[in-house]
C-alpha cells in the first residue's frame, strides 16, 4: 500500500487536470449545498459545461463521474436525458459521522495500536537522526496547530506535524505509514461532532515532544508520543460511544 | 593518523564524481541565466515570454546525466511575474520518459511546497555558492529519499533562484559503492552535518548521524568546494 512506488504513481497523476476536476466537483457540490442548484434540476449539456468551465471533455467527465459516485447527480440516457441533481451533497460532518457509526471500538483501538508501533520507532529514530534545522521546523509546525482557529485547519496542521516528525527520522517508509494513518483518522479527531478536541493540550504535547527529540531523550520522547496517541484514541472512542450508543445510554437510564 | 592509500584514492574518486555533478548543475544554472539575460531586455521580472525555451535545459540535463532523477529551476518569487510558475522541474518517469513535475505552489494549501524555506534553496540564496542537501525525504516534492545538488542562479549579478538536480539515494548507491568498497575497513561518505550518505558496511547506515568523537574514527575532507562532504573511516 504505502510502498514508494504507490507514492510515485500518486505524484505522476496529471495533477493540474485532477485539480480542475476536483474544482468542478467542489463548485457544483457547493452550489447544490447553497440551494443554487435544486434537486431534480438538469445541468447544462456536457459540451456546454466543458466550454463554460474551460476544461477538456475528459476532465469534465471525470468530475461528473465523481459526482455520480457520491450520489449527488445521475445521468439519464435518451431524449429527455442529461445529468440531473439527485441529492443534497453530504457534508464532511456526515461523512465523519458515518465513519464513527461504521467503525467498531476494536477497530479504533487497533488503529491506535498500529499508530503506537509506528510512532514509537519514529520518535526514537528522530532523536538519533534529526538536526537543528528539523527542531526549528517541528517547533514551527507545533505552533501552527494553536494558531489554527478552525477545525478545518487544525486537522492538516496536526497531521503535518506528525508527518514531518517521520521525515526528521529519515525514513520514507515510516513517513508513508504516518501519512496513511493521518489520512485515516485526523479528520475524525478534529471535526467537532460532540465534544471539540482541545488544540491547546495537543500543541503543548507536540512542543514537549520536540524538546525531547532536540535533547536526544528517546525514552522520554517515546513515552510522550505513546501517551499522545492514547489520548487521541480515547477521544475517538469517546466520540464513537456518544454517537453510536447514545440510544442505548438512554435505554439504560 | 594518515589516511591509507585506499582512502586517499577513494576520496579522490568521490571528489571528482561529486565535482562532475556540480559542474553539470553549474552549467544548467549558467544556461538558464544566459537565457534570462537574453530575454529579459531590461525588465526586472520574468514573464512567460522570457521563460520560453527554459525547459530545454533540464531536459537535456536529464538526457545527458543518467544518475539524476530530476532537474530544473526554482525561481525566487520576487523575480518572476505573478501567475508565472515559480518552478520548472523535470523528472524521469517510469519507462524512462522525461516529464514535468507539478507541485502545489499555493501558499496556505495543505500540500504547499514551500521551497524557498528548504535548505537547497535558502543555502544558495544566503551563501551564493553551490551546495548539496540530503539525504532527505522530499515530502510534497519528489516524495523520494534523495540528495539535491543546487547552484545559485543570478541574472546580471542579482540572485534569481537556483538550478538543481535530484539524485535518488538508491540510484546513487550502485554508483559510488564500488569506490567505498575498495576501502578495506569501515568507511562512509558523510555530509556537512555528519549524516551518512552512504557507508560501505552496516556500521555506517545511510541517514544516520555519526558522532564525531569516536576513537579510531578518522575523517578526510573531499576536495569539492562548499559541499562540506567528507570521508569517515575507521582504523
Amino acid at each position: 500500500m504505502a510502498s514508494p512506488s504507490s507514492i510515485q504513481s500518486q505524484i505522476y497523476r496529471s495533477l493540474p487536470e485532477i485539480e480542475r476536476a476536483d474544482a468542478i466537483v467542489d463548485r457544483i457540490t457547493k452550489a447544490i449545498g447553497l440551494g443554487l442548484l435544486k434537486v431534480g434540476e438538469r445541468l447544462p449539456p456536457e459540451a456546454a459545461l466543458s466550454e463554460m468551465f474551460g476544461v477538456g471533455g475528459a476532465t469534465l467527465r471525470e468530475a461528473l463521474g465523481e459526482l455520480r459516485e457520491r450520489g449527488i447527480v445521475e445521468t439519464r440516457r435518451g431524449r429527455s436525458g442529461g445529468t440531473f441533481v439527485l441529492n443534497q451533497p453530504r457534508t464532511q460532518k456526515d461523512v465523519i459521522r458515518d465513519w464513527f457509526l461504521s467503525t467498531s471500538i476494536s477497530e479504533i483501538r487497533d488503529i491506535g495500536d498500529e499508530h503506537s508501533a509506528i510512532a514509537a520507532t519514529t520518535v526514537r529514530l528522530a532523536c538519533e537522526r534529526a538536526e537543528a534545522h528539523d527542531f526549528e521546523r517541528l517547533q514551527e509546525l507545533a505552533r501552527a496547530l494553536i494558531l489554527a482557529d478552525t477545525p478545518e485547519v487544525r486537522a492538516p496542521a496536526d497531521s503535518r506535524f506528525h508527518i514531518e516528525l517521520a521525515i526528521a527520522a529519515q525514513s520514507p517508509r515510516l513517513a508513508n505509514a504516518e501519512i496513511r494513518l493521518q489520512e485515516e483518522t485526523v479528520q475524525q479527531l478534529w471535526t467537532p461532532l460532540t465534544v471539540a478536541f482541545d488544540p491547546e493540550q495537543a500543541t503543548a504535547e507536540h512542543l514537549e515532544l520536540v524538546r525531547a527529540v532536540a535533547q536526544d531523550q528517546p525514552e522520554k520522547a517515546q513515552n510522550l508520543i505513546l501517551e499522545h496517541i492514547r489520548r487521541n484514541i480515547f477521544h475517538l472512542i469517546d466520540q464513537k460511544l456518544t454517537l453510536g450508543y447514545a440510544q442505548s445510554n438512554q435505554d439504560g437510564q | 593518523m594518515k589516511p591509507t592509500v585506499e582512502v586517499v584514492h577513494a576520496a579522490s574518486d568521490l571528489s571528482s564524481w561529486m565535482s562532475g555533478v556540480c559542474t553539470e548543475v553549474k552549467k544548467l544554472s549558467s544556461d538558464v541565466s544566459s537565457l534570462l539575460e537574453r530575454n529579459l531586455a531590461g525588465k526586472s521580472k520574468a514573464g512567460k515570454a522570457v521563460l520560453k525555451g527554459l525547459d530545454e535545459y533540464p531536459r537535456d540535463f536529464l538526457t545527458k546525466n543518467s544518475y539524476a532523477a530530476g532537474a530544473g529551476t526554482f525561481f525566487a518569487v520576487e523575480t518572476i511575474e505573478e501567475g508565472v510558475p515559480a518552478l520548472d522541474w523535470w523528472a524521469r518517469k517510469e519507462h524512462g520518459t522525461i516529464g514535468r513535475l507539478d507541485l502545489d505552489m499555493t501558499p496556505g494549501s495543505s500540500r504547499y511546497y514551500d521551497y524557498e524555506k528548504l535548505p537547497f534553496f535558502s543555502t544558495a540564496a544566503s551563501t551564493g555558492e553551490q551546495s548539496v542537501w540530503g539525504p532527505y525525504v522530499d515530502f510534497l516534492g519528489f516524495e523520494e529519499y534523495i540528495l539535491t545538488f543546487a547552484a545559485p542562479l543570478s541574472v546580471h549579478g542579482r540572485f534569481t533562484g537556483v538550478a538543481a538536480c535530484d539524485i535518488r539515494i538508491r540510484d546513487l548507491e550502485p554508483l559510488i559503492m564500488p569506490t567505498l568498497r575498495a576501502i578495506p575497513g569501515d568507511a562512509a561518505l558523510v555530509n556537512a552535518s555528519n549524516r551518512v550518505i552512504l557507508g560501505n558496511s552496516g556500521l555506517y547506515l545511510v541517514g544516520e548521524r555519526i558522532k564525531s568523537d569516536v576513537p579510531d574514527q578518522h575523517r578526510m575532507a573531499l576536495d569539492v568546494p562548499h559541499l562540506g562532504l567528507s570521508l569517515i573511516f575507521a582504523v
